[in-house]
């Protein structure tokens, strides 16, 4: 009935008062005339009312001989639609709260299946996995027959599928032959479009054009279809696709969930192909690593071998082997032999470093006697000492512990230091002191050299560094010694620094513990 | 009549300098150029002693000389590894294979002929 004047329900409704109607044969606005006909003659009708808003009223009627409503039961009649409104309301409260509840557990799954996925995505690098999780996910939540993932191959511009949940077997096998192309189908569509496409009824030829697994999907019962591209900056990496075996549009709560499990997949593919292109720079690294240790590895090999050759019949011509050798002659040889010796000097440290940087330089660690390892670098060095006229002395204390480590390496660093402190002071003394404290030797050899600036003290560790570039050319040395010896001793867990004040001479220190049980990790 | 030493070395000139060294000091040297030809030679010739370098093409100087020492027939014979500059862990390892002598490249051919005559005077 429409809410009008013309009965005394609509005129209650729409006064918002109480309808008092004590014969309806004299009320001229009455316009139910089929009542009034069947004998319907007084009537009383009070609204329902709740928050001033008519929604009802409940009408009482008096037949065949009009007898008017009292005060009384007009009240009374007010009172039941009062409570009339608080049960309608409350009736509309629970059934709100029903669909609320609903909506709430639907949330609450959603959310439970987007962690799922986001913990698959985050945990596990199996591609696979990822996208069976979420494709499973996405088909229970929609609702949906069954599901498949694709991923996007840019090249050949189709899409190959990775994961399927709930598919016919025949379906997922005619996919997985042939691919999908861009712009065929929902799911080719959808990616060519960047947003979702759907297709409420598959069997109408103009919503879903023809395409080679229409007819399959037709007759496997599906009728529905629900395609979502996977983007990244939207450029394509795949599509979530989702059957329905009824007609008709998919809910935008069901296209607003499938587009953030589409993000999810997106992100796990990218990961999923982030890992192995880092897996692969990783292998070519180490296999390019390799191929250069073991080119270094062959070409100081080949370099050395001759100058062993040039050497060892220098050595045969200085020995009077072929005869009394002329003063002239010993002294030229004597030249082309220690020049020999400088440049295998450079190749071994050429060497070195290479096998330091490739981390492959191991230490052969034994038994030594710092006492003794300082001894046979005095002796060593003593001669080169004496042609400049420094004083060189070494302080050992004779109660130094026996240590642990790789005695020819302590022995080059040793030697390093002291050769270098000779080659570059000019007058006064070179001298090696040495203690034991706290399970650590700690070796100095100081000088009273030149001294080396606060700046290049910074980087004479570096390799090919010299304090000054040109004492290079004039003190000769590769400017790789300090820079290897840094590395030996880091190798044993020890530290190499150096204090000096231009001026005032050098003090080259290190640290080492007395028992390396094992090389360091990198030095 | 003088004593023969084998030097198991591949490159040439190294055999020179090494036969014109033994020849002045009076040693009669017999040469291999291969791992397995100085293991061959060890066997048919029995040397006084074997000079052995260390990077041969095939088997290496470390197989040989663990091969030589294998043979009761042959242990007593001493050797003398040679190696190019001793990369760490050289020496144990030709220690290992039952070297009785170490030097490294470049040697001085004085001090070579000083170890050689410690075990063949």
């Amino acid at each position: 009935m429409p809410a009008d004047r013309g009965h005394a329900s609509g005129r209650a409704v729409l006064t918002g008062r109480p309808v008092h109607i004590p014969d309806v044969r004299e009320d001229p606005v009455y316009a139910l005339d089929a009542l009034q006909d069947a004998g319907l003659r007084s009537l009383l009708s009070v609204p329902m009312v709740r928050d001033g808003i008519p929604i009802g009223a409940i009408t009482v009627q008096r037949w065949v001989t009009p007898r008017p409503f009292s005060d009384k039961q007009m009240v009374l009649l007010t009172t039941f639609a009062d409570q009339a409104v608080i049960a309608v309301e409350n009736v509309r409260l629970f059934t709100e709260l029903q669909a609320r509840t609903g909506e709430l557990g639907r949330s609450v799954d959603e959310l439970k299946a987007l962690g799922e996925v986001s913990q698959a995505v985050s945990s596990t690098l199996d591609l696979q996995t990822v996208l069976a999780t979420i494709v499973a996910r996405a088909v229970q939540l929609s609702g949906t027959a069954g599901g498949v993932i694709y991923e996007y191959d840019e090249d050949t511009q189709t899409f190959r599928l990775t994961a399927a949940h709930r598919m016919d077997e025949e379906l997922v096998a005619v996919l997985r032959v042939a691919p999908i192309r861009l712009g065929e189908g929902a799911t080719g569509q959808a990616a060519a479009s960047r947003v979702p496409v759907q297709v409420p009824d598959i069997r109408d030829e103009q919503q879903y054009g023809a395409t080679r697994v229409r007819s399959i999907l037709v007759r496997l019962g599906y009728r529905s279809v629900l395609a979502v591209p996977l983007l990244l900056e939207q450029r394509i990496v795949g599509a979530l696709t989702v059957w329905r075996q009824e007609t008709g549009a998919f809910a935008p709560e069901v296209v607003n969930l499938l587009q953030t499990l589409a993000t999810q997949s997106a992100l796990a593919i990218q990961n999923a192909r982030l890992f192995r292109e880092i897996e692969e720079k990783g292998r070519q690294l180490e296999l390019a690593s390799k191929h250069k240790s073991q080119f270094l590895a062959n070409m100081s090999h080949e370099l050395r071998t001759p100058m062993n050759a040039v050497l060892g019949y220098t050595d045969l011509i200085l020995d009077d082997i072929f005869g009394d050798v002329p003063a002239a002659i010993r002294e030229t040889l004597e030249r082309i032999k220690s020049n020999g010796h400088h440049l295998l000097g450079l190749i071994n440290d050429v060497l070195d470093l290479s096998k330091i940087e490739a981390g492959q330089l191991t230490l052969s660690l034994g038994e030594y006697s710092m006492g003794e390892v300082i001894h046979a670098v005095v002796s060593a060095v003593e001669s080169l000492a004496a042609e400049k006229k420094l004083a060189l002395k070494a302080t050992v204390p004779a109660d130094l512990p026996p240590g642990r480590g790789d005695e020819r390496r302590l022995t080059q660093v040793l030697l390093n230091l002291a050769g270098n402190a000779i080659k570059f002071t000019d007058e006064g003394e070179v001298s090696i002191q040495a203690r034991a404290s706290d399970g650590a030797f700690v070796i100095s050899v100081s000088d009273t050299g030149p001294g080396i600036s606060e700046a290049d003290q910074r980087t004479i560790f570096e390799e090919f560094q010299q304090a000054d570039s040109s004492s290079t050319r004039r003190k000769g040395g590769t400017g790789l010694g300090l820079s290897i010896s840094r590395r030996i001793v880091e190798l044993h867990g020890g530290r190499l620094w150096v204090e000096s004040t231009p001026g005032r001479g050098s003090t080259f220190s290190f640290t080492l513990p007395v028992r390396v049980e094992r090389q360091a990790e990198r030095a | 009549m003088s004593k023969r030493i084998l030097a198991v070395e591949d490159h040439e000139e190294n055999r020179r300098i090494l036969r014109l060294l033994l020849a002045s000091a009076g040693y009669e040297m017999i040469e291999a150029v291969t791992g397995e030809e100085g293991v061959a030679m060890a066997e048919r010739e029995r040397p006084d002693l074997i000079l052995m370098d260390i990077q041969l093409p095939g088997l290496d100087g470390y197989e040989a000389t663990r091969r030589i020492k294998a043979n009761p027939a042959l242990r007593h014979i001493p050797i003398i590894v040679v190696t190019s500059y001793a990369l760490s862990g050289d020496d144990v390892k030709a220690f290992e294979a039952g070297c009785d002598a170490y030097v490294t490249k470049p040697f001085v051919p004085r001090e070579l002929l000083a170890k050689i005559r410690e075990y063949v005077p």
